[in-house]
């Protein structure tokens, strides 16, 4: 098993030494840039972003100031990855945000982590005050020229906080709606200078890549799918729990049964869900395919955050669909009226329906219609991928639902 | 800059009196130079601020669906009927407020509850009730 990123919990700093961050301090920007363009390290926090692009473009931006933002606000029902690297390797995650500010030039830069994440905001709190202490943060950092700040926020309870617009806006004391992009928060994002905003995992893997070197990192995965991915595994395994994955080692029928020990109470496997509630669902006939970005995108669906969902037969579906709209329902901004209104309309349809026991062919054109619209007109992330885990489910379990009880 | 530390002051006066009182929203519209109705827009806006007092132990028990598939909602009925209050109720003693709420980040653990800022997982319906006696 690979430990690059799930390890021994190092918690003083005597134990942890920095070696990417020194390494970077003498290493010239546009190297480190382009090793992780090499990595091809793809953003881990959804969207999959190439991070090395980013930090080229926030680079090569002009402005006197810049930020970093580390997005801890990890949010999506199944994932909690980030909380593992924030409660065991904070000091990897602290040098993460280090070489991200120095490589594109940022003398200041923000940890956003939820409200509700008490124990790893008590822990990141003290990892900055020993950070200070040590030089880690400051003036001339390590007896070098570059100067940066840290600041942790606390979240409040909002899963949209979580889009990086919506970020940006609550950091700034805004109501924290999404922005309309272009512009990008590269470009304009924090009090309108460019600001780079990266997963937890994304500048942990960084480190990795730097500490193990290119080719050892790019060896590991699949043609597109460099390195390893933590996964959160959870639903009705015997162990859920957070792993860590080389990509393309294990199919994610693999993943359920050697990871996750099988399903409980020698029970059925149905579906999983394999990046959290906003992505669509891959049928049992459809897990044995690679654990890959790639693999997973050609069955329909999408690594997301790496929250892998394991459904078993003994649930009612209409349930299920119902319980992740509400999610949605609960949290949109509400500023797209197709994104507030349609998952509205979802969820009274799934109510009604699962009082009723099926869904009727009507009610599967509304939600289909609906579905549609709203992610035609919805402004951001949350709007456009509300609804896929309900239309995947109404793809694939059609007559079963039309039947009755989803049973 | 006019609005930083604006989630930050909120936080504070959360944590120092369980809610934002009236008097503090008056107080931070006039220091940020903001229309109270903008105060109270950004509060509005995060599920983890409250303008109304709440109980001195606010529980939190998550029903998203990684705690659902793991019978959350049983828990969350068992602790209805033990608090005898809704979903976003206070008790008349003002002891308790229950709140049912979206993924609180222990997925692999659940179900899940968090009292206070403590977090309670693998959670039953006895061992929930008990959590609760134990703070009264
Ligand atoms: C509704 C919504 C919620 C999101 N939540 C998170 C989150 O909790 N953590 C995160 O890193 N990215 C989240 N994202 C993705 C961010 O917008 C952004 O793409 C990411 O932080 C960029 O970092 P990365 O490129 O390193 O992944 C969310 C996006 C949307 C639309
Ligand atoms: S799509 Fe939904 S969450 Fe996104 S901006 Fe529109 S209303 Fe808000
Ligand atoms: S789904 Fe309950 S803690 Fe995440």
């Amino acid at each position: 098993m690979l430990n690059f990123l799930k390890k021994d919990p190092i918690l003083a700093i005597e134990d942890y030494d920095f070696t990417a961050f020194k390494q970077v301090l003498n290493t010239p920007a546009e190297n480190i840039i382009s090793d992780i363009k090499t990595a091809d390290l793809k953003g881990r926090g959804g969207a999959g972003f190439p991070a090395g692009v980013k930090w080229e473009l926030a680079r090569k931006e002009k402005s006197a100031e810049k930020y970093v933002v580390c997005n801890a606000d990890e949010g999506e029902p199944g994932t909690f990855k980030d909380r593992y690297l924030l409660e065991n390797s904070p000091w990897q995650v602290l040098e993460g945000i280090l070489i991200s500010a120095y490589v594109i030039g940022a003398e200041k830069g923000y940890i956003y982590i939820r409200g509700e994440y008490v124990k790893p905001i008590k822990i990141f709190n003290k990892i900055i005050e020993k950070a200070e202490k040590k030089g880690l943060l400051g003036e001339n950092i390590l007896g070098s020229e570059f100067d940066f700040e840290l600041e942790l926020i606390r979240g409040a309870g909002a899963y949209i906080c979580g889009d990086e617009t919506s970020l940006l806006n609550s950091i700034e004391g805004q109501r924290p709606r999404s922005r309309i992009k272009p512009p990008y928060p590269i470009q304009s994002g924090l009090y309108g200078k460019p600001t780079l905003v990266n997963n937890v995992e994304t500048l942990a893997a960084a480190v990795e890549i730097i500490n193990q070197g290119v080719e050892t990192y790019t060896a590991l995965g699949t043609a597109e799918s460099n390195g390893t991915k933590l996964i959160s595994l959870s639903g009705e395994v015997n162990e859920p729990g957070v792993y860590e994955i080389e990509f393309g080692s294990l199919t994610i029928r693999e993943i359920v049964e050697q990871l996750g020990k099988g399903i409980r109470n020698n029970g059925q496997l149905k579906f999983v869900v394999p990046g959290g509630v906003s992505t669509s669902i891959l049928p049992q006939e459809k897990l044995d395919i690679p654990y890959s970005y790639e693999d997973i995108k050609a069955a329909g669906s999408n690594t997301g955050s790496g929250a892998m969902i394991v459904v078993s037969e003994e649930n009612d579906l209409i349930d299920l669909m119902l319980n992740v709209a509400e999610f949605f329902m609960s949290e949109t901004c509400g500023t797209c009226f197709p994104c507030r209104e349609g998952i509205r309309q979802v969820c009274y349809l799934l109510e009604n329906a699962k009082e009723r026991g099926y869904l009727t062919q009507r009610d599967f054109e509304l939600i289909t219609d609906l579905s549609q619209t709203t992610y035609l007109a919805a402004r951001c992330g949350l709007g456009q991928s509300s609804l896929n885990f309900v239309t995947s489910v109404l793809e694939h379990y059609r007559d079963e639902l039309l039947q009755g009880g989803g049973q | 800059m006019a609005r930083a530390n604006l989630l930050e002051r909120l936080h504070t006066i959360q944590d120092t009196y369980g809610y934002i009182p009236e008097n503090e929203i008056n107080k931070l519209s006039d220091q940020f130079d903001l229309p109270r109705s903008k105060v109270y827009g950004t509060i509005k806006f995060y599920s983890m601020f409250y303008t109304e007092p709440t109980g001195k132990y606010m529980v939190r028990v998550c029903d998203s669906l990684s705690c659902h598939l793991n019978d959350s909602e049983g828990l969350v009925t068992a602790v209805k009927n033990y608090l005898g209050i809704a979903d976003g109720e206070t008790t008349e003693d003002k002891k308790f407020t229950l709140e049912v709420v979206e993924c609180l980040g222990h997925c692999g653990e659940g179900p899940v509850m968090m009292v206070n800022d403590q977090i309670y997982t693998y959670l039953n319906e006895n061992r929930a009730i008990q959590i609760l006696k134990d703070c009264m």
